[in-house]
């Protein structure tokens, strides 16, 4: 892995995003709930004009987060644009060897770097957990 | 005063469109020289406000009229009209502008300023022309641009501003008026004939249907035939409702002379296309957007006279602002000749690709950036985002030194929907205007097999939540409802509140919640948040398969008491009189304390009805208090006014009072029929 990365916090865990699937990190604004969404959808918030989509990544991943989320990562894979709801920014970090193997789809690869246990995230395999399927058959 | 509001209304714009027309015409005088037919026109139509305004009992702006056909009569006489005269005749228009939309108390200042300009000739101006035009210029300069786009109440509530700035008495502000648009006959002719299609479609689907001869196959046809119906009657009725940019550009030109003039600057503005067409709804968007583009073009862009002679540029700075058709959009352009944007903040743009990017990020980061920019890129990150929720986008040219240009592409239409816009647990939701019947408070609710309903003139319309259709979650039901329609089958959606109605664009939910059922999309509101759009056919569907929650049956007690509010006993045993013989339970407040006190206590208030003005809790506290009070929030509040006055109105409006009764209007019906509507009885 060559390029550089967000690091996050959720909780007591550290996750690392790819700069390249980042758009920008904010603070994170006054959220719309979407009744009936995935749990993981935290709700919408209106980024210039636009809606946009905010997930928990703690309730993706299946950590807790302490006290609730507080940053914005807006990331966007290709195909689909959304926010990452993370309780703190830590840094952007230089590339690093990935040396553990992670039994998550959603990470890809982690390692111990500075006494931190990092994941990188695959942003595509968390934003297809977190979507709506319409898995659900609404019967009429 | 006893005016028709009908005829007071076209009263208003028919001064209006005069007014605009004298500004125009004073602007050319003062251009080009008192020529005979300016100064016909500017008679004509002095002549005719002043008339009109007589016949109407306005009798301060005919005052002002008269003193302005003596100076044009010495206009004519001389075949030029003085320099100095041009000023107090504009700060002259202002004041009947404000007079005729309710302002007071203007005319004695203006005239004497006209009459000392007429009497002194080319001399300086009185002081009392001097207050009377200073205080007028400065809010024009604010107000005028922006007030163009809006409608006649906007310019009317405008207008009454202006006064106040003065310091001089307040007046009433106008009610919101209806505009007008004029169409053209041949649109309405071509709207005509889809109606008629549509018509005869709809005939041969009944002629199908009733035949049983439509299989697979011929449904889609006929749903794709019956689509093309809709385009075509939704593309002729955005057509109707298009209007030239020339009706908010109007008196750009007065307004640019103005500002120009207290900048010190030297600007010719050239208005280019204005005739082009573009949909209402966006052009109201846009007015205060492009306003602010010419503000920043006079303020920031265009130089001084000297500083533009030492770099080698006529004294006189050009100010553009054309409009292009193009294809499926509207370009409209805001171009100056003057400093450009810095080199620095070019070789920027260079480097990401983007100059409107750097300038809308430059407008919010450090000071010295903003310095450097001046003024360019401020407020240019408001300008992209207000832009982009209208579904355009904003482009920046710039060649340092040598000028700016900013374009807004604008669509031509947009895909909008009139919301109702509901409150229910704190949160926003708009259910589409068509599809919403009526509203009605909730007093007596129906229950059946766990399943409540409320009765809509004999008939049993079921109950939802907005939480129980989308999740499954069944919560305490609000007071009012919604009564939502969609194939034959009603639902009564309840809320907390009834918010507005608003005119959106349809935003997609985006693309982690494509599917999701229960919306049509959301909508980014005026205020800036975001309401998510419900889907009537999903509500009106949704009532047979919600998960049954709803606690057991329980006998549902009407509350029928009012609480009436007043510190003066005379007004609170009139009202408990009132209310008792009509068969209402009725307990008394000596003021909002004290009704606080008894709302705590007394569960069985259904009502409250106060007065404003008392001691230690005044009404419109009383009102806020219960606003905030999570049990009580959509108790019904009848504000009491003494005499109608707007501004009690206003408050109470805003602070979320159900509605207002005038005391003389007790002893008619104004009182109960009032308190009926709101207690559903």
């Amino acid at each position: 892995m060559s390029s550089a990365f967000v690091q996050v916090a959720v909780g007591a865990e550290q996750y690392a995003v790819a700069v390249e699937d980042v758009l920008e990190v904010a603070e994170l604004g006054e959220l719309t709930a979407v009744p009936g969404a995935p749990e993981a959808l935290l709700g919408l918030i209106n980024r210039d004009g636009q809606v946009l989509a905010v997930v928990d990544l703690a309730t993706a991943i299946g950590t807790t987060s302490a006290g609730g989320p507080s940053f914005l990562v807006v990331i966007d894979d290709g195909r689909r644009r959304a926010g990452l709801a993370v309780d703190q920014l830590i840094d952007v970090r230089a590339p690093f060897a990935l040396t553990e193997a992670t039994s998550s789809d959603m990470v890809s690869g982690a390692a111990v770097v500075d006494g931190s246990l990092i994941g990188v995230l695959e942003i595509r395999s968390v934003l297809d957990r977190v979507s709506y399927s319409d898995g659900v058959q609404h019967d009429d | 005063m006893t005016i028709d509001q009908a005829l007071l209304q076209t009263f208003r714009e028919e001064t209006r469109e005069r007014l605009d027309r004298m500004v125009d015409t004073l602007l050319a005088i003062e251009a080009q020289g008192a020529g005979p037919d300016l100064i016909a026109t500017l008679f004509r139509d002095a002549h005719s406000i002043k008339g009109n305004c007589g016949m109407l009992g306005f009798g301060e702006p005919a005052q002002i009229a008269h003193a302005m056909e003596d100076v044009i009569q010495a206009a004519e006489a001389t075949g030029s009209m003085a320099g100095g005269l041009i000023d107090p005749m504009l700060a002259a228009t202002d004041a009947i502008g404000a007079l005729v939309t309710g302002a007071t108390g203007l005319a004695a200042g203006v005239v004497a300023a006209l009459q000392a300009q007429l009497g002194d000739g080319i001399g300086s101006l009185s002081d009392a022309a001097a207050d009377g035009a200073a205080a007028n210029d400065d809010h024009a300069e604010c107000d005028q641009l922006a007030e163009n786009g809006k409608s006649t109440a906007a310019v009317a509530a405008e207008g009454a501003t202006v006064v106040r700035g003065d310091g001089r008495e307040s007046s009433e502000p106008a009610a919101p008026a209806p505009r007008s648009i004029r169409v053209d006959a041949g649109r309405v002719d071509q709207l005509l004939d889809v109606v008629g299609e549509t018509v005869l479609h709809q005939r041969r689907l009944e002629h199908l249907v009733n035949q049983g001869a439509m299989d697979g196959t011929g449904v889609e046809a006929e749903l794709g035939h019956g689509q093309l119906l809709i385009d075509e009657l939704q593309s002729s009725v955005t057509h109707m409702r298009a209007l030239p940019l020339s009706s908010i550009t109007g008196n750009y030109p007065r307004a640019v002379r103005d500002m120009a003039a207290s900048a010190g600057k030297q600007v010719q503005l050239r208005l280019i296309g204005t005739d082009t067409q573009l949909d209402r709804l966006i052009l109201d968007g846009i007015s205060e957007t492009i306003v602010h583009l010419v503000r920043n073009c006079v303020s920031h862009g265009i130089e001084a006279p000297a500083q533009r002679v030492a770099a080698g540029k006529p004294e006189l700075g050009q100010l553009e602002v054309r409009a292009d058709a193009r294809a499926e959009w509207v370009a409209v352009t805001v171009r100056d000749d003057g400093q450009g944007v810095s080199p620095a903040l070019m070789a920027r743009a260079t480097e990401t690709g983007s100059l409107v990017e750097v300038l809308a990020q430059a407008g919010t980061s450090t000071a010295a950036e903003v310095t450097e920019l001046s003024g360019r890129g401020i407020g240019l990150g408001a300008v992209k985002r207000h832009v982009e929720s209208l579904g355009g986008t904003v482009e920046v040219k710039s060649v340092s030194g040598h000028g700016t240009a900013v374009t807004l592409l604008l669509p031509l239409t947009s895909s909008m929907v009139r919301l109702l816009l509901i409150e229910s647990a704190g949160q926003v939701f708009g259910v589409p205007l068509a599809n919403s019947i009526e509203v009605v408070s909730i007093a007596v609710t129906l229950s059946l097999a766990g399943r409540e309903s409320i009765d809509v003139r004999g008939e049993a319309v079921p109950l939802l939540n907005v939480s129980e259709a989308l999740c499954g979650r069944a919560c305490e039901a609000g007071r009012k409802a919604v009564i939502v329609a969609r194939s034959d089958r009603r639902i009564a959606l309840t809320c907390d509140a009834i918010l507005d109605e608003q005119e959106v664009v349809v935003k997609s939910l985006g693309p982690l919640l494509i599917g999701l059922p229960g919306y049509l999309g959301a909508a980014i509101l005026a205020d800036a948040r975001i309401a998510l759009i419900l889907d009537p056919a999903f509500l009106v569907h949704t009532r047979a398969r919600a998960v049954r929650t709803i606690a057991p049956a329980q006998p549902v007690r009407r509350k029928s008491k009012v609480m009436v509010v007043d510190d003066q006993l005379t007004v609170r045993e009139l009202e408990r009189s009132i209310l008792e013989s009509a068969g209402y339970g009725v307990i008394t407040a000596e003021d909002g304390r004290a009704a606080m006190d008894m709302l705590q206590r007394d569960g069985e208030i259904a009502l409250v009805l106060t007065d404003i003005e008392m001691p230690r809790l005044t009404g419109l506290e009383l009102l806020a208090e219960i606003r905030a009070d999570p049990e009580r929030s959509s108790l019904p509040v009848v504000i009491v006014t003494s005499r109608g006055d707007t501004e009690d109105r206003r408050l109470g409006a805003e602070g979320g009072a159900d509605a207002y009764v005038v005391k003389s209007e007790f002893a008619q019906e104004g009182l109960l029929t009032i308190v009926r509507r709101l207690m559903d009885l």
